[in-house]
Parts: C-alpha cells; sequence; structure tokens
C-alpha cells in the first residue's frame, strides 16, 4: 500500500519535475517571471495533438515539434515583449499574464474550447510484487531524468551554457568581453519555453489537452522552483521529488485537494523562512 | 500644478457620479443591475488599488478577501431559515457552532469586513516581515487564491462546494428586499465613499510614506520609517475594502460560487485596474466600469475573440501605456497645464519687469 503511494508519487513527481524544468531556467536563471509558463505547456500539449492525433505520426515526432513550436514562440515573446521589460519584474508578469489570456484564448478560437485526447505511446502495467506500475508513468519518470540531465550538460558542459551563465553573473562584463547578451538571452528564454512545450508532448497522453490546462502547472512549477531554490537544477529535481512524493503520501490519508492544500501551504512556509529555498547551501 | 492637477480628477469624477446617479431613472432594471454589481467591481478595484497601485504591491490573490466577505453574508442569508439544504444533504441537522454568529445578519455584516481585514493582516504580517520581496508576493498570493477556491469548493456541505450559495435575498429590513434602485444608490454611495477615503488617505503624510516606499523602499527605511509597518496597514485596510465590495456583489448578483472568489476573479481585477490605470484616483473605477461594460457588450456575440483582445489590450497597455489609459490621460493634462503656467508666469514677469522699467526711468 505505503509502495504503490511511493511509486505514484514518483510518476508525480516526474510531472512536476518536467513542468517545472523550463520555468526552472527561465524564472530561476533569468529572474523572469513567466505567467505564461503554463500556456507554454498547453501550446506543447497541442502540438503534439496536432503531430500524433491528427496527424497519425510517431509520439517520438510529437516531442521534437513540441519542443520546436514552443521554442519558437518563447523566442517571439522575448523579442516583442520581454527584451523591453527587463528588470521590472512586476511589469514582466503583468505582460506575460495578458499574454497567458491572449494565447489561451487563440487556441480556444482554433481548436475549440472542448478537450483533445492523445493515446499514449505505452500501454499496459509493469508489476512489482504487489505494485502496480504504467509503463507510461515509468517512461514519464525516465524522460524526466532525462530531461534534467540533458539540461545540465547544456548547462555546464557547453559554450552556450557557460555563455548563459556568465551572462547571469555579471552581464555588463559579458557583454564587455565581447559575448552577445541580447541573443544569450533570446535563446535562453527559447531553451526554456521548449522545455514547457516537451513537458506539454509528455503531459499530453495523461491529461485532457484544453485551452486551459495551463493553470495548474503555473502554479505547481513556481511552487517546485521556489521550493528547490531558484536558479538551481538540482533543488528542482529535489523540489518536484518532494512535492510529489508528500502530495500523493498524504492522499492515502485524507482527500487530494486536502493534501494539495496542506503541500502548497508548507511550501509558502518555506518561501516565508527560507526564500533561497531548503536545497540551496549559499544565501543569496 | 496641483491646482490643475486635481481639477481633472475632481470633475470626472463628478462627471462619472452624475452620471450614475441619473443612471436608473434612465435605463431598464436589467441594466442597472449589471451597473450595480460593475460598481461593485470598481469598489473592488479601488481596494487594490492601494496595495497596487499606491503601495506597489501587486496582489495576484485579491479575491479571497472579497470571497470572505461575499461569503459571510451569503452564509448568513442562507442561515436565516435554519439548517440550509446544501448542508442537510450532508446530514448536518445542526448549524456548526462556528457558523453560529452568522446566523445574525448585522453580525454578519460586521465579520464580513473584519474577517477579511484580519485574514490580510496576518498574511501582511507574515509576508512582509521577511525579506521576500515583490514578485514573491505576488506568486503567495497567487497560490492562496487557488488554495482559497479549492477549499470553498472542498468544503461543499459547509460553503455549496461548487455551485456555490444561491437565492440570496436582496439585502432584506423587516423582511422585505430592498427595491433594485434603493440598493444601487447604496452601493454607489459606498462606493463614492470608498474614492474620497482613497483620495484623503493619500494625501495624508501616511499616504506619502506609502508612496514613497512604492518609489524607493530603502530610501524611506533611511528616514526611520517601517515599511513593513505601512505595508501590513495598507494591505489590511486594502482587505477590509475588498471584503465589503465582497459583501455588497451578495445582494446584487443573488448568488456567489467559487469562481467569484479564486484566481479567475482576481486576475479580472489586476486587468481591469491595470487598463483604467494603477496609482490614480478615477482610474480603477473608469477602468473597472469601461472594461465590464464592453465585455458584456462584445462577450455574448464574440466571446473568444473578447477575451483575445483583452489580453493584447493589456500586454499592449504594459509595454506602451504603463499608467493606463486614465494615468496617461492624467499625466498629459499635467504636462500641459504645466507647460500653460509656465507660459504665463513668463507673461508675468514679463510685464512686471516692465513697469519696472519705466518706474526705474520715471525715477531718474
Amino acid at each position: 500500500m505505503v509502495m504503490q503511494q511511493i511509486a505514484d508519487g514518483l510518476g508525480v513527481a516526474g510531472v512536476l519535475a518536467i513542468a517545472a524544468l523550463g520555468l526552472g531556467i527561465v524564472f530561476g536563471v533569468m529572474k523572469i517571471i513567466n505567467m505564461a509558463h503554463g500556456e507554454l505547456i498547453m501550446i506543447g500539449a497541442y502540438t503534439t495533438y496536432m503531430v500524433c492525433t491528427v496527424g497519425h505520426l510517431s509520439y517520438y515526432a510529437g516531442m521534437v515539434a513540441s519542443f520546436l513550436v514552443a521554442a519558437a514562440v518563447g523566442l517571439l515573446m522575448e523579442r516583442f515583449i520581454l527584451r523591453r521589460l527587463y528588470g521590472r519584474p512586476l511589469e514582466t508578469l503583468l505582460a506575460t499574464f495578458g499574454l497567458s489570456i491572449f494565447l489561451q484564448q487563440f487556441i480556444r478560437l482554433v481548436f475549440g474550447p472542448d478537450g483533445k485526447s492523445v493515446s499514449s505511446p505505452f500501454q499496459g502495467t509493469w508489476m512489482i510484487g504487489d505494485v502496480a506500475i504504467p509503463l507510461f508513468r515509468l517512461f514519464i519518470v525516465i524522460v524526466a531524468i532525462v530531461m534534467i540531465l540533458v539540461t545540465a550538460w547544456v548547462m555546464f558542459r557547453t559554450r552556450f551554457g557557460m555563455q548563459l551563465r556568465a551572462v547571469t553573473q555579471n552581464r555588463s562584463m559579458s557583454e564587455c568581453l565581447g559575448l552577445n547578451t541580447s541573443r544569450i538571452d533570446a535563446l535562453t528564454f527559447a531553451f526554456g519555453a521548449g522545455l514547457a512545450g516537451l513537458a506539454g508532448a509528455v503531459l499530453a497522453p495523461i491529461k485532457t489537452v484544453s485551452p486551459s490546462m495551463g493553470l495548474d502547472y503555473l502554479i505547481d512549477s513556481f511552487m517546485v522552483v521556489v521550493l528547490g531554490g531558484i536558479g538551481s537544477l538540482a533543488g528542482t529535481a529535489l523540489g518536484s521529488g518532494l512535492l510529489g512524493e508528500s502530495n500523493q503520501l498524504m492522499t492515502a490519508f485524507i482527500s487530494e485537494t486536502g493534501a494539495k492544500m496542506i503541500v502548497f501551504l508548507l511550501v509558502i512556509l518555506v518561501i516565508r523562512f527560507r526564500p533561497e529555498g531548503l536545497f540551496r547551501m549559499e544565501r543569496r | 500644478m496641483r491646482l490643475y492637477n486635481q481639477r481633472i480628477d475632481n470633475v470626472l469624477a463628478v462627471v462619472t457620479l452624475i452620471f450614475l446617479a441619473v443612471f436608473p431613472l434612465l435605463a431598464s432594471d436589467f441594466r442597472v443591475e449589471l451597473m450595480g454589481k460593475f460598481l461593485v467591481y470598481a469598489l473592488f478595484a479601488l481596494s487594490l488599488n492601494l496595495v497596487w497601485g499606491y503601495t506597489g504591491l501587486l496582489s495576484l490573490g485579491h479575491a479571497v478577501f472579497f470571497g470572505l466577505g461575499g461569503y459571510m453574508l451569503g452564509l448568513a442569508y442562507s442561515l436565516q431559515n435554519g439548517v440550509p439544504p446544501f448542508m442537510s444533504r450532508f446530514g448536518i441537522e445542526e448549524i456548526p457552532l462556528v457558523m453560529r454568529p452568522l446566523e445574525s445578519v448585522p453580525l454578519a455584516l460586521l465579520l464580513g469586513i473584519l474577517v477579511p481585514g484580519v485574514v490580510a493582516g496576518l498574511i501582511g504580517y507574515f509576508i512582509f516581515t521577511s525579506k521576500v520581496s515583490g514578485t514573491y508576493f505576488s506568486i503567495i498570493t497567487l497560490a492562496l487564491a487557488m488554495l482559497f477556491e479549492m477549499f470553498v469548493v472542498n468544503m461543499q456541505a459547509y460553503t455549496g462546494g461548487f455551485n456555490g450559495l444561491m437565492g440570496l435575498p436582496r439585502f432584506p429590513v423587516n423582511g422585505e428586499p430592498l427595491p433594485l434602485t434603493t440598493y444601487y444608490f447604496i452601493v454607489l454611495g459606498v462606493t463614492a465613499l470608498a474614492y474620497l477615503f482613497t483620495k484623503w488617505l493619500m494625501e495624508t503624510h501616511f499616504g506619502k510614506v506609502v508612496k514613497s516606499i512604492r518609489e524607493h523602499e530603502s530610501r524611506i527605511q533611511f528616514f526611520g520609517y517601517n515599511p513593513a509597518r505601512f505595508k501590513i496597514f495598507v494591505f489590511t485596510v486594502s482587505g477590509m475594502l475588498a471584503g465589503l465590495s465582497g459583501m455588497l456583489y451578495v445582494p446584487m448578483n443573488g448568488f456567489i460560487s467559487p469562481q467569484d472568489v479564486g484566481v479567475v476573479m482576481s486576475t479580472s481585477v489586476v486587468v481591469w485596474l491595470a487598463i483604467g490605470g494603477r496609482g490614480t484616483l478615477m482610474g480603477p473605477v473608469l477602468g473597472a466600469l469601461a472594461v465590464n461594460w464592453l465585455s458584456n457588450l462584445l462577450s455574448e456575440q464574440y466571446p473568444t475573440l473578447w477575451q483575445l483582445f483583452l489580453g493584447a489590450v493589456v500586454v499592449l497597455i504594459v509595454l506602451f501605456l504603463p499608467n493606463g489609459l486614465y494615468g496617461t490621460l492624467e499625466h498629459w493634462w499635467k504636462e500641459r497645464s504645466l507647460h500653460r503656467a509656465e507660459k504665463e508666469t513668463k507673461a508675468v514677469l514679463l510685464t512686471e519687469s516692465k513697469v519696472d522699467l519705466k518706474k526705474a526711468r520715471w525715477r531718474a
């Protein structure tokens, strides 16, 4: 029973990690409050729907396409809106919020308000003793781990990642050394947006794809990123693990909404007393 | 400059007040009810304006206070004839002890202001005494709005759940519900008072400190003020005002549901205020009235297009008119009158100097 809850919790944690990773880059590293993060996830999910359900292509093609489409939307967002608002967090928040309404309604206009479904590429469950693990859940956990590792690789082992970290640490110095900081900003945001799109692709088979699906993920993602400590990749991974597991373990005793409420209240307490996150050693 | 600046506010406020006062004489009951509802929204926007417009704290969960006020009065009305159906359906035969005070409507009216105030005060104390920055405040309040909505839906036996509280009477006095127009004027009066209160508060020394917290928090700290205390106080007052607007909403609307107290309502009021102009006196009122009327006219025929348009307008406002429509108008007016005043002073100085010259010559 408890083992089953832990296994389910791992699946929830995987979903959270995937959803939060893009925000971890955008909010954590670039310090941009992107209220349209959930809509980027939603766009990824719709792209998967178009590729897989309408286009009858493979699920993996859907994943690649959603990364690219969401990254392109992110690039446009950065170019035309966010770039004018750097250093003004509240205004960024408001503009991206307006954008989230816009994107939601745009998708509603094109695809209609009713939910779409994407069939899961993996059917069946895997049994370990009494514990049942749906294969797609397992797939989600693996994708989450791979995504975190790839992001870590991009951030710490590539030239782009080095430039990105240099710009966030000392913008004017990087500029003096000849880095094109505005290009790096744009690419970073596009990368974060692409990760959100990928999250949409992974979530599409387990959730109903609808124009308003983004909001829940927005708040969940913020909670994960803040809990783990902003700007820390490992923190995002651990934060999603903690959030997913505690949520799922509590549903063994109380209702799902009750569990979610308690977990959220705990996260708010954490923000209050440790704004730098649970898993961050040094103080900002 | 001060004089010119105030004139446009006063003129617009009086014109709006006159328009709203004669509105029930000209329009159908249906429209009066709508306008009454939008007036409640204007009051709600005024409450958010205190925190966001003047203090620079963007609360994304203000509907929590609106909802607390609204549900206090809504529950009070529901409890008037003993245990309401949504409770008895869950086998509750007695009104729970916690809700006993709500059996008395006057007490509920008091609680509808006090409870949101206390909750806002506690949240404010909790957040502002830490080093949590502005954006975290927004995220926390957004999460609170979501939590509160979930809470109301989840406590179905006590709040009516997803369907909310229905069939609420229009502010009955001695068992008779008030006529629509009378209630409309009560709402108008309260909104006008809230407007005057905002105007007065922001002209006091307190208001100046609050505005300087928005402009430069650390500088005001060096002067020996404690910004946290000011923020907590403003947030509490704003919460009480939002609770009041929630209470006025219930008799006008006839029902209250979780959608009115959660994320959707919280973000809507932010949109009205952003479009109208935050940190101005008439911005919230005109923003709430105009956006809601337009929304009402257009959303029946083009619901999706209207929302699409609204989203785009918010983005454009943030990019190009950060003070909102009214804020921009006010700014333009200020510049113009400043320019005029400058010209006038120059002219006066010029004639004076000529007179002096003549005098000087005459003396010589």
